[in-house]
C-alpha cells in the first residue's frame, strides 16, 4: 500500500517515552482485561473462542443434558459412541436391560440433544 | 430294449423356509459406530445365558465383575477372551525402524508358545494364568464364564472354565421319512486355470438325470436340492489390479459368470437351487455377505428354483436346519489357533454358539449395533463348511440329545468330490467326478 511518510503515525500507536526518573516507582498495572488468568473474572477471553459470536455456556450446564450424560456414561447399556440416544435407549430396551422410562420420554420431547455427548468429538 | 419308457420320473420335493433374515444387512444404516457395539450386543447376549448355566454347573461361588475381583476370592468372573498373539500381523510393523530388507513372511498360523488370553468385560481387563485354558484352543472374541481367583500377580488363575455348550435343539417329527437327498458343492471356481468345464458338467448331468440307466436316474430323482457354498467363481487377478481394462479384457472379466449362469440354467431347471457368495466371489468382502445380484444370473434368476443367498446361510427342508458358511470363519480359526480336523473347528464354534468368533477382530464384519448375527440360538441338524481341503464328516451328539451332522466339503476343483446328504437319518457321502480317461 502506498502511503505517504506522513501518515505512518496512523500505523503505529505513538507511545510517549516513559521518563527514566529514578525515585519513582511505577505501580503495578492491574491485570489486563481479557486475561484468563486466576484475578479474572472472565473465563473464556474473546480471542480465544471461536464460535462465531454465541457463547454456548448455558447449554452445557443444563440439567436435562445432565442427565442424559448420565444415561450415555452409564456402562450397563453399552458403548455411546457411534449410535444415538434414542437407539441406544431402544437397544436397552430391547435386551431387557430395563433403561428408565424419563430418558425416553425426554429425548422423545425434542427439546434435547440426540446425539450423545462424544458426537462428533471422538 | 425301449429308448422312451412310458412313465416319467418325478422329482421328489420338500418344504423350504428361508432363515437368511437375521444376516441381511439392507436395513442397516451406518452412523460411524465402530465395533464395540457388536461386542457389547455379543458380551450382553452370551453373559446373560452363562449367567442362567453358572448355577448347574457351580453354584455356591459368588458371580462378579472383573473390577470386583478381590485377591484371593474364589469366584466366577463372564468375559469375552482377547488372545495377545506375538505373531499376529500388526499394522505399526510397517512402521517399526527395525524393518528388514527381505520382505516379511507370513506364516499361515500366527500362534507362538508365548500367547496369552486375557478376559474382558465393560468394566476392565484381566490376564488369565494356570493351564487349564489352553491358549492354542480358544480364540478373541468367545465368551466363557471361568472359575478361579486372583492371584497377588494381579492374573486370574483359571480353575475351571464353562462354555456356553450346545444350544437347544428343536425336536423334529420322527415320522418315517423317505429318502431324500440334499446335495452339497463348493469351491467350483469357474474361470480360473485348475477347474474342469467337464466335471462339473457331469455333475450337473447326473443331478439333472441326464446320465445313467432308469435306476441311476431313479436316484437322481430323489435329490431334492442343492447347495453351491462359495467360490463358484474365480476372476483371474490381472483383471483386477485396478488399471482400466482394454475392451478386450471387459470381455474376459463376464466369462466365468456366462460359464456359470449357462451351468446354473439347467441346474434350475430341474430342482430348487441355492448359491452361496465366497471370499472369491463378487459380493461383499466383511461378513454376513450379501447374496450374489440376480443381474450375474440373467438366464438362471428367471426361474422360481433359482436362490441367491447369504453367506453365512440358514435354512429348513422338511423342517431340517441346516447352517453354514463359505469358510471364512473356519478359515480364520485355522489361521489363530490349533485342532486336530476342521471339524473340531465346528464343533467348537457350536460349543462357542458362535459362527465367526474372531469376527470383527481378524474377520471383516459389519459393525451391527443392536444384535451379533452370528450367534446360534437353536442348534442346527446340517452344519456344513464349504471351500476346505478335503471331504470331512462327523456326527456330533449333544448333552440334551441334540444331533448334528458336522460336514467339510471340499473344494470341486481341485478334489471333484460333491457332498450328497440323506435327510432321512442324515447319512453322508462323497460323489466323485474323474475326467481322467486311463489308457
Amino acid at each position: 500500500m502506498a502511503t505517504t511518510s506522513k501518515n505512518m503515525n496512523v500505523f503505529y500507536r505513538q507511545k510517549k517515552n516513559s521518563s527514566a526518573s529514578t525515585g519513582k516507582k511505577s505501580t503495578k498495572s492491574p491485570s489486563p482485561k481479557h486475561a484468563a488468568t486466576f484475578g479474572s473474572d472472565i473465563t473464556q477471553p474473546p480471542a480465544l473462542v471461536c464460535h462465531g459470536g454465541s457463547l454456548d455456556l448455558k447449554d452445557d450446564f443444563d440439567e436435562q443434558e445432565q442427565v442424559l450424560r448420565q444415561f450415555d456414561m452409564n456402562m450397563a447399556y453399552g458403548p455411546c459412541v457411534g449410535i444415538t440416544r434414542l437407539d441406544r435407549w431402544e437397544r436397552a430396551q430391547r435386551m431387557g436391560l430395563n433403561p428408565p422410562k424419563e430418558i425416553e420420554s425426554l429425548l422423545r420431547g425434542g427439546k434435547v440433544k440426540l446425539e450423545s455427548l462424544f458426537d462428533g468429538r471422538v | 430294449m425301449e429308448v422312451d419308457s412310458q412313465e416319467q420320473l418325478q422329482r421328489k420335493q420338500s418344504t423350504y423356509l428361508s432363515l437368511d433374515e437375521n444376516f441381511e444387512i439392507q436395513k442397516e444404516v451406518y452412523r460411524g459406530q465402530q465395533y464395540s457395539q457388536i461386542y457389547f450386543a455379543r458380551l450382553h447376549m452370551m453373559r446373560t445365558l452363562l449367567y442362567s448355566l453358572v448355577p448347574n454347573w457351580k453354584s455356591h461361588l459368588p458371580v462378579c465383575t472383573v473390577l470386583e475381583l478381590e485377591e484371593g476370592k474364589e469366584c466366577i468372573i463372564v468375559g469375552t477372551l482377547y488372545k495377545h498373539m506375538k505373531l499376529k500381523p500388526c499394522i505399526l510393523d510397517e512402521y517399526s525402524k527395525e524393518r528388514s530388507v527381505a520382505p516379511l513372511i507370513k506364516p499361515h498360523n500366527f500362534m507362538h508358545q508365548d500367547d496369552y488370553l486375557v478376559l474382558e468385560d465393560e468394566s476392565g481387563r484381566v490376564k488369565l494364568g494356570g493351564t487349564k485354558l489352553s491358549p492354542s484352543v480358544y480364540v478373541t472374541g468367545v465368551v466363557v464364564a471361568l472359575h478361579g481367583k486372583e492371584t497377588s500377580a494381579g492374573a486370574f488363575f483359571v480353575e475351571d472354565v464353562l462354555e456356553a455348550g450346545l444350544p437347544p435343539q428343536i425336536e423334529r417329527p420322527l415320522k418315517s421319512r423317505e429318502d431324500k437327498y440334499v446335495v452339497f458343492v463348493s469351491g467350483l471356481s469357474i474361470g480360473s486355470s485348475s477347474s474342469n468345464p467337464l466335471q462339473f458338467q457331469l455333475l450337473v448331468d447326473h443331478i439333472t438325470g441326464h446320465l445313467g440307466d432308469e435306476e441311476e436316474q431313479g436316484l437322481a430323482a430323489e435329490i431334492v436340492h442343492l447347495v453351491i457354498v462359495g467360490n463358484s467363481v474365480e476372476i483371474s487377478h490381472g483383471l483386477l489390479n485396478g488399471q482400466n481394462l482394454a475392451s478386450k479384457d471387459q470381455s474376459r472379466l463376464s466369462e466365468p459368470f456366462k460359464e456359470l449362469d449357462i451351468l446354473l440354467t439347467q441346474i434350475a431347471a430341474s430342482l430348487p437351487l441355492d448359491i452361496m457368495p465366497g471370499s472369491s466371489d463378487p459380493a461383499n468382502f466383511a461378513l454376513p455377505q450379501q447374496p450374489l445380484n440376480r443381474c450375474l444370473f440373467p438366464g438362471s434368476a428367471t426361474y422360481n428354483t433359482f436362490r441367491s443367498c447369504t453367506n453365512p446361510h440358514c435354512f429348513e427342508l422338511d423342517s431340517i436346519r441346516f447352517l453354514g458358511t463359505s469358510g471364512q470363519n473356519i478359515d480364520d480359526l485355522t489361521k489363530y489357533s490349533e485342532a486336530k480336523d476342521k471339524l473340531d473347528f465346528l464343533e467348537r464354534t457350536l460349543r462357542w454358539r458362535h459362527l465367526a468368533p474372531t469376527a470383527p477382530n481378524t474377520l471383516g464384519c459389519y459393525p451391527f449395533t443392536d444384535r451379533d448375527p452370528f450367534l446360534i440360538d437353536s442348534c442346527p441338524d446340517v452344519y456344513f463348511v464349504g471351500n476346505q481341503e478335503k471331504y470331512e464328516t462327523r456326527l456330533l451328539k449333544g448333552l440334551e440329545g441334540q444331533l448334528v451332522r458336522l460336514i467339510c466339503i471340499p473344494r470341486f476343483c481341485e478334489t471333484g468330490v460333491a457332498v450328497v446328504l440323506n435327510m432321512r437319518n442324515l447319512e453322508c457321502h462323497a460323489l466323485t467326478f474323474g475326467t481322467q480317461i486311463s489308457s
